[in-house]
């Protein structure tokens, strides 16, 4: 628990960008990137049929205004833009549309490579993020990326070489008011410059309240319980409600300091006329302007910069994609294992080594150097303080993480010299926290062996004492195991996982405090299915009750990242005074209990 | 979209409404500054083709142009703000508003589900809905009020073109309704594909470590590629709907412009209408469906909205229970329980069951895991209102108490320790909030927490959690204990822990656990023997009953669940693993 919350801790001090978000942007393109630049050619085919309908209409209106009367020339021309603008906006809808589909595509891209990240970086580093942090950032927020991503291409082409066709139009027939008509541009990159210049100040104080607010709710909500157990509701309320506020207020202040400059340039960018029309009418003045040609400069001038405005608007919703993406970068940039393809060695029997290893966890050095020599078919306990490393040992050996420095071998063999599938059929890990799978009871269990037969799967249950209780669930072995149905307990499902382990019959086996679960009623019956499971195994025992691992024939004390002493009960309770002390705490307490 | 705009500005809180609502009606004005375009334009119009062009013109032209951009610039930051105002109080204190219901739902009713979702609302779901609303609602009124001001002008330079315009604003209109209902269609096809593909995820992600233990690759389990690319096409499907009629709908707009194109100059032929007129009608046509075009581009984000909105008020419709009585003083800290049925989720828990607990005794109860006993005890609290019978505490009906000064009498210790992210004294301090430092530390002695407290960085002023100290299984638990003591209420409920107690630690943990109850009215569920041993009765509670009743010594000359119970404690506490063990 602890743990997660640094994880959190440590992302929240995080860049919003890291160098590799693009890069990884890049990356999951792949595969859509002929479709973006379909999308982009029929952007651009959209823009061609608004600028050739513009041009049908200034023909139209240079007539009108020169004082033709011909009927059929109207309508002629009023044909052509019309089919022009199907043709547009046909161009557009499909640039869209394709944009979308390879949009949709990216994110499924995304998805699928963060997923078998997960099968390929340390299975200690996957699961320093909840899963609920997981289902964020692959499913929750990889949605919220789909309409900036999927419009971007489409609009930034339409709309920005579309202002700048028609700019280069408007030119072509004066090119003095095609520049005033741009007299506001500068006021409006002024407005909106001063407008950004205040971001660096306000958009992190924004980010850290709504932080702060998220994290009161998820305290208030989190700790209702307590909350109203201890009537303490309007204390943790008022917390709550002045994070709220504050969570609201820093937007509107931030709104409230670029207020003017925001909607001043919103205002000015668009003014094409105050620049166009004074300029226009001098130059009809002096003779150099053609009346017509002004009339048709100011139809135009609407389709000139109003586009760009669009564009603007969609700056913030890229920064937020550039967030969403680089924590999906976070996640594949974590180291990954590296293992063969394919076994160098095989271990000659199921010995382990442990030589000179070192271990950091988040840039702390937790082991310093463990050395442990663990015999072929012995029973191996690990104890220590709290804290003192011992669960990392197993989880090392375990190969949930690898080592910094050092080697950890089996049977001989370096378990880096052995591809990860492989190494993991020697070993069967057991902690509190096995996973069933929202399947029948059955094929949980038979996940331990690929292809056992139903006979199978019953026989390992009996030996673990759950054949009894799944036969009297509702349908047997056909009940599923998932959250909504079957209603197993905690002890029945820890049960059922470690038949599957047992099916499974790896030679070495690991019990990470699997003794110490939240359901102490069926406490009896998992320690025999645990004897069962390690019996004539090569055993590594971390128990929360030392009387557990008395008769261990190797007990290594584990204290500061260190071995500290190892040896038998007997042995270690001369030679080692925390052991000793250690010892009697336990005898004191279970005297009590007993 | 009219209608999640209703809903949204109902969803908002009447001061939220009434800004949204001022901003609106200013958004008329703020349109009309925005058309004195065509004012300006029409001057120069004018003069060009009736004659009269001069500089007055030019200076005529470009004043009404500055004016427009002053006024707009003015308008425009009272309706911003007014609308960020709406947009993110709104979301910020529908946050409270979803905690503060929490209080009246029935304690039980959080399973960690549950409350993960309600977290996941009150969080991403309104962040999400802060952005989005206040833009949504500023382009959606911006664009409608635009288009039903320049479609004004049209009507005042012409009926007829202006009949044209409004008809179009109005199919318009429908046809984004139309296209909205003709994609829900898809829309409930998509959400199903992405709540299975949610799910397998969430599959993977959670049994990660077991795929790789057993190499389960291959296998259906790990098969997450076939329902995110399901996710991907009916996603894709979804927008083909809304790519159509984006299309339909911007030709609609751009044929009907046309349409006003001829219409005027034919009206100008048989010579109804000035050239002047005729030529401002095409530059209205022009402007017309500018705004309206980026109302249609907003669609996908009323869907959003929409969404957000649902959530939130699903959220906010949890049955709530009444707490509010009256202040009553419990005459004594007895406990009875009458004939108490209770059922969750259909299912029955609790099956008329009845006992009674004096002043200052020890309950305790065992029984198998899923048998009723945490339910038992959550019932007492009132965490749940009972179905039949009652539950009394000093006489009176537990239902008859305001919830304040019924929660009074109880402390808790639950198994699940929470701490808040706060310091180490505030969190002791929880209890008893004005109590005193001194205070503080002598409940932390009591339930043995003083000495580790001072070993940390800060001492008492250390932060928990984020950012703060890691505390072991057995420190918290403590320090709840600690909590507890703090709020020295006279009725006691403990949920035993067993788990995460470090071995070294678990001798101060019993002695903490004597010293709060020490003279208590205590309920507790007991697993360790000696706690058992000593209660002044014990309660073996079995698929929602009582089975067994009695002392300690009494249960174990039955034959029985206790009896076993306690046999198979004994040997699990004294279980050892060796190599001969099987």
């Amino acid at each position: 628990m602890e743990e997660k919350q640094k994880t959190e801790n440590q992302a929240a001090a995080q860049p919003v960008l890291n160098k590799n978000t693009f890069s990884w942007l890049w990356e999951f393109t792949k595969g859509k990137r002929g479709t973006y630049l379909m999308s982009v050619i029929l952007a651009l085919l959209g823009v061609a049929c608004m600028l050739l309908a513009y041009i049908c209409l200034a023909a139209l209106i240079r007539e009108l205004v020169t004082g033709g009367r011909d009927h059929g020339f109207y309508i002629t021309r009023g044909v052509q833009i019309g089919i022009l603008w199907v043709f547009r906006y046909a161009f557009h809808g499909f640039s869209t549309y394709t944009s979308h589909g390879a949009t949709f595509g990216l994110i499924g891209n995304a998805r699928k490579q963060i997923l078998k990240k997960l099968s390929t970086m340390p299975l200690g580093a996957v699961q320093t993020r909840s899963s609920g942090e997981y289902k964020n950032i692959i499913c929750d927020r990889a949605d919220q990326v789909e309409p900036t991503l999927a419009h971007v291409v489409p609009e930034f082409t339409a709309n920005i070489i579309g202002a700048a066709a028609m700019f280069i139009y408007m030119m072509t027939i004066d090119w003095r008011v095609g520049l005033w008509q741009l007299i506001c541009i500068p006021a409006g990159f002024v407005a909106f410059a001063v407008m950004m210049s205040s971001t660096p100040k306000y958009y992190p104080d924004t980010i850290k309240k709504t932080k702060a607010l998220n994290a009161a709710a998820v305290e208030y909500i989190g700790g209702i319980e307590v909350i109203k157990a201890f009537g303490q509701s309007k204390t943790s309320y008022g917390k709550f409600e002045k994070a709220a506020r504050e969570g609201a207020d820093c937007f509107i202040n931030w709104m409230r300091k670029e207020n003017f400059w925001q909607n001043f340039g919103m205002a000015c960018f668009p003014a094409t006329m105050l620049g166009l029309l004074p300029s226009g009418v001098m130059y009809c003045l002096n003779g150099s302007l053609a009346a017509a040609d002004l009339i048709v400069l100011i139809i135009l001038s609407f389709g000139t910069v109003a586009p760009l405005v669009t564009v603007f608007g969609y700056m913030d919703d890229i920064s937020k994609v550039g967030e969403i993406i680089s924590d999906m970068a976070d996640v594949m940039d974590e180291k990954d294992m590296v293992r063969p393809e394919s076994s160098r060695e095989v271990p000659k029997d199921h010995s382990i080594s442990l030589k000179d290893v070192h271990f950091s966890y988040k840039d702390t050095e937790v082991l310093h150097g463990i050395n442990m020599q663990i015999a072929d078919g012995t029973v191996n306990a690990l104890v220590g303080p709290s804290g003192s490393g011992k669960s990392t040992v197993a989880r090392l050996i375990a190969s949930l993480w690898d080592a910094d420095s050092g080697e950890i071998r089996i049977g001989g063999v370096n378990i880096k010299d052995m591809p990860l599938a492989e190494y993991n059929k020697h070993i069967a890990y057991v902690s509190q926290e096995n996973y069933l799978f929202d399947q029948t009871v059955m094929d949980n269990i038979r996940m331990g062996k690929d292809g056992a037969t139903d006979e199978e799967v019953m026989e390992a249950a009996r030996k673990c004492g759950c054949h009894d209780f799944i036969m009297s669930l509702e349908n047997g072995y056909q009940t599923i195991c998932g959250g909504s149905g079957g209603h197993l307990s905690g002890g029945e499902r820890q049960r059922i996982c470690i038949a599957r382990a047992m099916l499974k019959d790896a030679p070495i086996v690991i019990l990470d405090e699997a003794t110490s679960y939240t359901d102490p009623e069926s406490e009896a019956v998992i320690q025999s299915a645990l004897s069962r499971l390690s019996a004539g195994k090569t055993l590594i025992v971390i128990a929360h009750r030392l009387s557990t691992i008395a008769d261990a024939d190797r007990i290594f004390l584990i204290s500061g990242g260190t071995v500290e002493a190892a040896g038998t009960q007997e042995e270690l309770l001369k030679s080692s005074p925390l052991y000793a002390s250690m010892w009697e705490n336990h005898i004191a307490a279970r005297k009590e209990e007993a | 979209m009219y209608r999640t705009l209703k809903k949204f500005f109902d969803f908002c809180g009447e001061k939220e409404r009434r800004q949204f609502y001022l901003s609106i009606f200013l958004g008329v004005f703020n349109a009309l500054f925005i058309a004195l375009r065509i004012p300006a334009v029409y001057v120069v119009i004018k003069a060009i083709l009736e004659g009269g062009l001069s500089k007055k013109t030019a200076f005529a032209a470009a004043g009404i142009i500055a004016a427009s951009i002053i006024l707009q610039t003015v308008v425009s930051m009272k309706t911003t703000m007014l609308q960020t105002r709406g947009g993110y109080n709104t979301s910020s204190f529908k946050r409270l508003e979803i905690a503060e219901h929490l209080r009246y739902v029935p304690m039980g009713y959080f399973n960690s589900e549950g409350l993960g979702k309600v977290t996941s609302i009150a969080t991403n779901t309104m962040e999400n809905l802060s952005g989005i609303a206040t833009r949504c609602v500023m382009v959606v009124t911006k664009g409608i009020i635009t288009t039903l001001v320049i479609v004004a002008f049209m009507l005042f330079f012409n009926i007829w073109i202006g009949l044209v315009a409004i008809a179009t604003m109005i199919i318009y209109l429908i046809g984004t309704e139309l296209m909205i209902r003709a994609q829900s269609k898809d829309s409930d096809i998509a959400v199903k594909a992405q709540d299975k593909m949610v799910s397998r995820i969430l599959e993977y992600v959670r049994g990660i470590a077991e795929i790789r233990n057993y190499d389960l690759f291959g296998k259906s389990i790990t098969n997450v590629d076939e329902p995110i690319d399901e996710f991907t096409k009916y996603s894709t499907r979804m927008e083909t709907v809304y790519e159509v009629a984006m299309f339909l709908l911007s030709i609609l707009n751009k044929l009907s412009g046309v349409v006003m194109i001829l219409m005027s100059i034919s009206f100008y032929l048989n010579g109804s209408m000035s050239l002047v007129y005729a030529v401002m009608m095409i530059i209205c046509s022009f402007m017309i469906f500018e705004s309206l075009d980026q109302v249609g581009a907003f669609n996908g984000l009323t869907r959003t909205i929409e969404n957000c909105v649902d959530k939130a008020s699903e959220a906010l419709s949890s049955p709530t229970m009444d707490i509010d009585g009256k202040e009553l003083e419990p005459k004594d800290m007895s406990l009875s329980v009458r004939n108490v049925d209770f059922s969750y989720d259909k299912r029955k828990i609790i099956d008329n069951v009845s006992f009674e607990i004096p002043q200052r005794s020890t309950a305790a109860f065992v029984g198998p895991s899923g048998g009723g006993k945490t339910t038992i005890t959550q019932l007492l609290a009132r965490f749940w209102d009972v179905d039949s019978g009652q539950v009394l505490l000093g006489g009176t009906d537990v239902r008859e108490y305001s919830y304040d000064s019924l929660i009074r009498n109880f402390a808790f210790v639950f198994q699940n320790v929470y701490l808040f992210s706060d310091t180490v004294e505030n969190n002791i301090r929880f209890g008893k909030p004005d109590a005193s430092r001194e205070d503080v530390i002598e409940a932390a002695k009591a339930a043995c927490c003083h000495d580790f407290i001072m070993a940390l960085p800060d001492g008492y002023d250390t932060v928990i959690g984020e950012g703060g100290a890691s505390l072991s299984g057995g420190e918290r638990q403590r320090i709840s204990i600690a909590r507890a003591i703090m709020k020295d209420a006279p009725i006691i409920i403990l949920d035993e822990a067993t788990a995460n107690v470090d071995p070294e630690n678990e001798n101060l943990l019993m002695k903490a656990v004597d010293r709060l109850t020490k003279e208590k009215t205590v309920i507790m569920i007991a697993h360790r023997l000696k706690t058992v041993e000593n209660a002044d009765q014990i309660f073996v509670i079995d698929h929602g009953k009582i089975v067994q009743q009695g002392s300690h010594s009494k249960l174990m000359n039955e034959e029985g669940i206790y009896r076993r119970f306690i046999g198979e404690r004994k040997q699990a506490s004294g279980w050892k693993i060796s190599s001969h063990s099987v």
